[in-house]
C-alpha cells in the first residue's frame, strides 16, 4: 500500500517552538505570587531521624511553610510496584537524595537559606554500598526483614543434563556501573492551587497517570481534582519518573498549605543527588556448550543494586529474565536474577530497561564461544540465532517474522564485517590497533506481562477543517507527537500543517499508562489510527450526501474530496468539515488501543512474555591505543527490524542518538560513590559522550511488518541503545585479545585490565602526592 | 551559589587599587570557566568580592617585541589559536591551546587564568614552561617579572600575593630549526581534563645530534618543571626510539621519586614514559598517526 505521509521524513511537529523559543519547558512556567519550594535532603546515606528542629527556618523572614513528613494529610509514600518510596522521609533516611524537609518562601533564596536554617538530629546507621554485601544475613536491612526485595526464575528443560550434555564449559562474571540518564532539563515543575479544589501541576514529568496518583494519595484528593499537565520535556530516558513524582507530591504539598503557587526546580547537582540511575548488574554467565558451536545449558544468575527503593527494579529485573539468554537455541536454561536494596541512589527506568546489562554478558560469551570452537562472530550467531517459530527461553513461540539473521546479514555486508575481523585480529605490530566487534539482541515490544497495556488518542476535527490531535501518551523528545500526527494524517488525507497537537493533560485525555517500553508508537500510534478512522468515517459520510457518490467511491487525499473513479478533486477537506459540523455529525474520534494478550507465570517462570519482538545488530570499529588505554570509535553500523518506520528521520535520530548513548555506557559513563555518597554531582566530572566521541553511523532501517502494530510498526527507542556497549568491547578484544569484562572500558581497564580505585589510600600517602592527581576538588584559597 | 560583592574594573590600575582593598577576601574573574564552577560547588568558601578583570582592554592581546612572544593575561585560549605569532614562533602553545575544552570555554578562558588557577592538568602551563615564560606581577606598590617556573607551590597555590594580579606572560621566540610538540591525553576527544600531557621541545644541530631538549610533563608532577633529569639523556646524541624510551622511561621515574607509588601510579608510570617518547617522536618527525590525541607537530 502507498502512503502518502507515513514513511516520509517528516518535519517533526514540535520543531518550530523548540528551535525558535517559544516552547516552553517547565521552568518557563510563572505565575503571580509564585513560591519557591527547596528540599533539605539527607545529610548521611543510612540514618535514623531522632528529630528535626524546624522552628528557626520557620521564623525567617518571606519563609511561607516549612513541612515535614508529619505535615502530609495523605500516603507518605508512594511506589508503582512496592509502594515504599518516601515522599519525606519519616524515620530514617536510606539514601542522600531523601527528602527531609521543604520550605515553600518568596524567593529561591530565602527557600534556600530557610533549608540551611533546619536542624536534624541523626543517629547514624551502618552503610551497604554494594550489591553483593546486601545479601549477606548479617547486614543491616534497609527496609523491613530482607535486602533481598527481587527475585526473577525462569527455567527450561533440565540444567544439570544440559551441562552433562556438554564438550566444554564456559564461565564468566561481568559488572556494569551505574549511569546517569543525562537529560539536559532537570526536573522542574508549578503546582497552582485548582479554580474549584485540588490542584493543578505542570511540569517535565514522563509517566503523567502514575504522577497523578501519588499527588492525589498524598494529599488525600481524588483523581479528577488532581491535574498534571506536561510542559515540553528536554529529555527524559527513562529518567523522568518517580523523581519528578516525588517532586510534584512535594510541590502541591507546599501549594495546598501556603495555597499559592509554588515552583520547584532542582539544580544539576540536586537532580544527580536526588534522581535514580541506570541498575548495576553483577552477571553470572556458565554456558554449557558443544564442540560443534552449539550451546546445551545457560545458567545465569545476575544481582541488580536497587539502590533505596524498590521503583522500577520489579519489571527492569523481569525484561532481564526474560531475555538473558539472547536469541540463542538453547534447551536448557536456568535463570535467576535478583535486586536488592542498598544505600545508593535507587535504581529504575532507563532507555533499555534490563536489556544492556544482559547483552553485554551475552554477546561477550558469544564472542568467547566462537573463539573457543574456531568460528568468527557473525557464524556462530547465525548458527545459535533465533529463526521464526523459534520457542524462547521462557516457552514463547515466536510467530511473527523473526529477522534476527537478516539484520546480522545487512550489517556484516555493510561493515565488510568478516574481512576487517580476520584482518584485524592478526595484525598486532602497531600500538594502535583496529578492531571490529559485533552485537545482536532480541527484545520485546511494550510492557508485555507486566501489566495492562492500552493507550487512547483523540483526533478532533475542527469546523475550518484542521485538526487537534491529544493523547494519553506523553512525548520527550522522542517523537511520539510526530508520530502519532503522521498517522492521523494519512488515514484523514490532509497535510502535516492541518494538525496541532497538545501537550497531554490527565483530565482531558484518558490513562494510558506509562510513556515506556518503546510503546510510544505502537501504543499511541495504533489509538491515534482508530480515532482518525472514527472520524473519517463520519466525514466520507457526510460527503457522500454532498456529491451523491458512494461512500466505496470518495476518498480524502492532499486535503482535498477525491473522486476515486477519475481521481478529480470534488471539494476542499475543509468545505467537507464544514458540511459535517452543519449536519450535526461529530467530529472527534476517541481510540482506544489494547495490546494483544500476553501471560507470565511467575512460579514456573515461563509465559508469552511480550505479543511481539524486534531483532537488531549493532557493528562497531575501534582504534585501541595499546600503550594509553584509548579507545576511539571510528566507524559504525547500526541495523534494526523497526516494523515499518512512521517517520524516516525520527527512526534515524533513535539509530544516532541510541549509539552514542551507548558509546557513553561502553567507554566512559560512570557514576561513582564512595561509601554511597556520590563523587560526582555535575558533567564537569561525569563525562558523556561529545560529538568528538561519536562515530560515523551507518544506518540501515529493516522493515517487516508486524500485525500488531500501526502499519506494521514496531519499536526503536530503546533497541537503538542496547547494543551498541557490546558491539565496541568485541571491538575491542578483536584488536587487543584482551576482553574486558566490566564496563566502562576506561583507559585504566583497557590498559591494565582492572580500574583505578583511590578508595582507602588517601590516608597512606603524602599530601602533596595527592594533590598530584587533584584536578578535580580545588581546595580553599586562590 | 551564596551571594558576594561583584566589581567590574576597567584598567590594571583600578584592579590593583580593589585588590589592594579587599587581598585574600577576593577572587579574580577572567574567563570565569574555573571560577564559576568553583562557585557553585557548596564546600568551597564564597569569596567576599569577585573582582572582574575582563573588561581591562589593555589586557587583550599578543604582540612580538624582540625576539619574545608577549602574551597579555587575559588572551584567550582562541586568540592564542588564531595567533599567526605563536604559530610561527611557539607552535606547542598553539597545540595546547587547541585541546582546552570546548569552542565555549576557549572563546571565554584566558591563558592568564589557566595558568593562576594552578590546576596541576592546566594545558597551557607545560608548553610555556618548555619556552622558559617569565611572567609579570603587579600590585598598586610593585611589580615584578618571575619565571613562570617559580610561580607554583603545589596544585592550586601560588607564590603571587594577594594582591598581585599576572598582566603579561613573555618568552623567546623559537627559531625555525626547533621543534616542538604537545601530547594530551585525555577520557573523551573533547571537553576533557588532562589525565596526562607532555609538551617537549628539540634542537638539533646539522648532523642530527639533539644540542638542546626541554621535556615538561603535565598533570604528573604536583608542581611543573622541566625533568632535566631526562633532558640531558639526550643532549649529544641521534634520535632513536631506545633514545626516546630511555628518555620516557627517566620522566616517569622521576614522577615516581616525587609522587611515591600511589593508587594511579599503575597507570601514569607507563602512560607518561609512552607519552613522552611520543612527544620527542613528534618533534623529530617520525611519529604522524596521532591525530586522534589532537596532536600538533611543526
Amino acid at each position: 500500500m502507498k502512503h502518502k505521509i507515513i514513511g516520509k521524513g517528516e518535519r517533526r511537529v514540535d520543531a518550530l517552538g523548540k528551535v525558535t523559543g517559544t516552547a516552553k519547558y517547565a521552568e518557563d512556567f510563572n505565575v503571580m505570587h509564585q513560591l519557591y519550594g527547596k528540599v533539605l535532603r539527607a545529610k548521611h546515606p543510612h540514618a535514623k531521624i531522632l528529630k528535626i528542629d524546624i522552628s528557626k527556618a520557620q521564623k525567617l523572614e518571606g519563609v511561607e511553610a516549612v513541612l515535614t513528613a508529619n505535615d502530609i494529610p495523605g500516603d507518605k509514600v508512594f511506589g508503582v510496584v512496592v509502594k515504599n518510596q518516601a515522599i519525606l522521609a519519616q524515620d530514617k533516611v536510606r539514601y542522600l537524595g531523601d527528602g527531609v524537609a521543604l520550605v515553600a518562601a518568596k524567593t529561591k533564596e530565602i527557600a534556600e537559606q530557610a533549608v540551611s536554617l533546619i536542624e536534624v538530629e541523626y543517629e547514624t546507621l551502618p552503610i551497604i554500598s554494594d550489591s553483593e554485601e546486601a545479601f549477606k544475613p548479617e547486614s543491616i536491612k534497609i527496609h523491613g526483614d530482607d535486602n533481598q526485595f527481587v527475585h526473577h526464575h525462569v527455567t527450561k528443560g533440565d540444567i544439570e543434563k544440559g551441562f552433562n550434555e556438554s564438550d566444554f564449559i564456559i564461565e564468566k562474571k561481568f559488572k556494569t556501573q551505574f549511569i546517569e540518564h543525562s537529560a539536559i532539563e532537570p526536573e522542574a515543575v508549578l503546582a497552582e492551587p485548582a479554580e474549584h479544589g485540588g490542584v493543578i501541576v505542570t511540569g517535565s514529568v514522563q509517566n503523567l497517570f502514575s504522577t497523578r496518583r501519588s499527588v492525589a494519595g498524598a494529599l488525600k484528593l481524588d483523581l479528577n481534582k488532581v491535574q498534571i499537565i506536561q510542559s515540553t520535556l528536554g529529555g527524559s530516558f527513562g529518567g523522568k519518573d518517580e523523581v519528578m513524582t516525588a517532586m510534584c507530591c512535594r510541590a502541591a504539598l507546599l501549594c495546598m498549605k501556603t495555597g499559592k503557587p509554588v515552583k520547584m526546580v532542582n539544580t544539576r547537582e540536586e537532580s544527580m543527588i536526588e534522581s535514580y540511575k541506570r541498575h548495576p548488574y553483577v552477571l553470572y554467565y556458565k554456558w554449557g556448550c558443544k564442540k560443534n558451536g552449539s550451546i546445551t545449558a545457560m545458567e545465569i544468575k545476575c544481582i541488580a543494586d536497587g539502590g533505596a527503593y524498590a521503583s522500577m527494579s520489579p519489571f527492569v529485573t523481569w525484561r532481564s529474565v526474560v531475555q538473558a539468554t539472547g536469541p540463542y537455541y538453547c534447551e536448557n536454561v536456568k535463570t535467576d536474577v535478583y535486586a536488592v536494596y542498598t544505600n545508593n541512589n535507587y535504581t529504575g527506568a532507563m532507555r533499555g530497561f534490563g536489556s544492556p546489562q544482559v547483552n553485554f554478558a551475552i554477546e561477550s560469551m558469544m564472542d568467547e564461544l566462537a573463539e573457543k570452537v574456531g568460528k568468527d562472530p557473525f557464524e556462530i550467531r547465525l548458527q545459535n540465532g533465533f529463526e521464526t517459530g523459534a520457542v524462547t527461553a521462557t516457552g514463547q513461540k515466536l510467530n511473527h517474522r523473526v529477522s534476527l539473521k537478516e539484520v546480522l546479514t545487512k550489517s556484516a555486508e555493510a561493515a565488510d564485517f568478516l574481512n576487517k575481523w580476520n584482518q584485524y585480529r592478526t595484525s598486532k605490530q602497531s600500538p594502535k590497533r583496529k578492531g571490529i566487534g559485533l552485537a545482536c539482541s532480541y527484545r520485546g515490544v511494550s510492557l508485555g506481562a507486566e501489566g495492562t497495556d492500552a493507550a487512547g488518542t483523540i483526533v478532533s476535527v475542527q469546523t475550518d477543517g484542521s485538526v487537534i490531535v491529544s493523547s494519553g501518551i506523553t512525548d520527550m523528545g522522542q517523537g511520539a507527537q510526530t508520530q502519532m500526527s503522521q498517522i492521523a494524517a494519512e488515514v484523514l488525507g490532509i497535510t502535516m500543517d492541518r494538525i496541532q497537537f497538545l501537550n497531554t493533560n490527565t483530565s482531558r485525555v484518558p490513562d494510558s499508562g506509562p510513556t515506556v517500553a518503546s510503546r510510544g508508537t505502537i501504543m499511541g500510534g495504533a489509538a491515534a489510527k482508530k480515532g482518525a478512522e472514527i472520524v473519517r468515517a463520519f466525514l466520507i459520510k457526510t460527503a457522500s450526501e454532498m456529491t451523491g457518490l458512494d461512500v466505496m467511491s470518495l476518498d480524502l487525499k492532499d486535503n482535498y474530496l477525491i473522486d476515486t473513479n477519475n481521481g478529480e478533486r470534488l471539494a476542499s477537506f475543509n468545505e467537507v468539515a464544514a458540511e459535517c459540523f452543519n449536519k450535526g455529525r461529530p467530529m472527534y474520534g476517541f481510540g482506544w488501543h489494547k495490546s494483544p494478550q500476553t501471560s507470565w507465570d511467575e512460579h514456573h517462570g515461563h509465559g508469552e512474555a511480550y505479543f511481539t519482538f524486534v531483532y537488531g545488530a549493532n557493528i562497531a570499529e575501534v582504534e585501541v591505543d595499546t600503550e594509553t588505554g584509548k579507545v576511539d570509535v571510528l566507524n559504525f553500523v547500526s541495523c534494526h527490524d523497526v516494523g515499518k518506520a512512521i517517520n524516516r528521520n525520527s527512526v534515524l535520530g533513535q539509530f544516532y542518538g541510541g549509539v552514542a548513548m551507548g558509546l557513553g555506557y561502553g567507554l566512559m559513563e560512570e557514576f561513582n560513590f564512595e561509601d554511597s555518597i556520590p563523587k560526582q554531582l555535575n558533567f564537569d566530572e561525569y563525562l558523556i559522550p561529545t560529538s568528538m566521541d561519536v562515530p560515523n553511523i551507518i544506518p540501515i532501517i529493516v522493515e517487516n511488518e508486524d500485525a500488531a502494530g500501526p502499519y506494521g510498526a514496531k519499536s526503536i527507542g530503546e533497541p537503538s541503545n542496547e547494543l551498541a556497549a557490546p558491539a565496541i568491547i568485541n571491538a575491542i578484544y578483536n584488536a587487543t585479545g584482551k576482553r574486558i569484562y566490566e564496563i566502562p572500558a576506561t583507559l585504566e581497564r583497557v590498559l591494565l585490565g582492572h580500574k583505578l580505585t583511590r578508595k582507602g589510600e588517601r590516608g597512606s600517602v603524602k599530601k602533596e602526592e595527592v594533590l598530584a592527581d587533584s584536578c578535580k576538588i580545588r581546595p580553599e584559597g586562590r | 551559589m551564596k551571594p558576594f560583592e561583584y566589581r567590574a574594573v576597567h584598567s590594571v590600575e583600578e584592579a590593583v587599587s580593589v585588590l589592594a582593598e579587599y587581598g585574600s577576601d577576593a577572587r579574580i574573574l577572567a574567563g570565569g570557566t574555573d571560577l564559576l564552577i568553583e562557585l557553585r560547588k557548596q564546600n568551597v568558601k564564597t569569596p567576599k568580592v569577585v573582582i572582574d578583570i575582563s573588561f581591562i582592554k589593555e589586557l587583550r592581546g599578543i604582540e612580538s617585541p624582540n625576539g619574545t612572544v608577549m602574551l597579555q593575561s587575559l588572551t584567550t585560549h582562541s586568540e592564542i589559536v588564531n595567533s599567526k605569532v605563536v604559530q610561527q614562533y611557539a607552535s606547542l602553545l598553539t597545540g595546547a591551546a587547541s585541546v582546552i575544552g570546548s569552542p565555549q570555554i576557549r572563546n571565554k578562558g584566558t591563558v592568564g587564568g589557566n595558568i593562576m588557577n594552578a590546576a596541576t592538568c592546566a594545558d597551557t602551563v607545560p608548553p610555556l614552561i618548555a619556552l622558559g615564560a617569565k611572567i609579570t606581577l603587579k600590585s598598586k606598590t610593585n611589580s615584578r617579572q618571575i619565571d613562570l617556573s617559580d610561580l607554583f607551590i603545589k596544585p592550586y597555590q601560588t607564590k603571587a600575593k594577594p594582591e598581585e594580579i599576572l598582566t603579561e606572560i613573555q618568552f623567546p621566540k623559537l627559531s625555525s630549526n626547533v621543534k616542538s610538540s604537545f601530547i594530551k591525553l585525555g577520557r573523551r576527544n573533547a571537553l576533557s581534563i588532562s589525565r596526562l600531557s607532555v609538551a617537549a621541545i628539540l634542537t638539533q644541530d646539522k648532523n642530527g645530534k639533539i644540542t638542546d631538549a626541554r621535556i615538561v610533563p603535565g598533570a604528573a608532577l604536583p608542581v611543573w618543571r622541566r625533568v632535566t633529569e631526562a633532558e640531558i639523556l639526550l643532549i649529544g646524541k641521534k634520535p632513536s626510539k631506545e633514545l626516546f624510551t630511555a628518555a620516557g622511561q627517566k620522566v616517569s621515574e622521576v614522577m615516581i621519586s616525587h609522587t611515591g607509588r600511589r593508587w594511579s601510579t599503575e597507570y601514569k608510570e607507563p602512560v607518561i614514559a609512552t607519552l613522552v617518547r611520543r612527544a620527542l617522536e613528534m618533534c623529530v618527525g617520525d611519529l604522524k598517526d596521532l591525530k586522534d590525541l589532537k596532536d600538533l607537530k611543526d
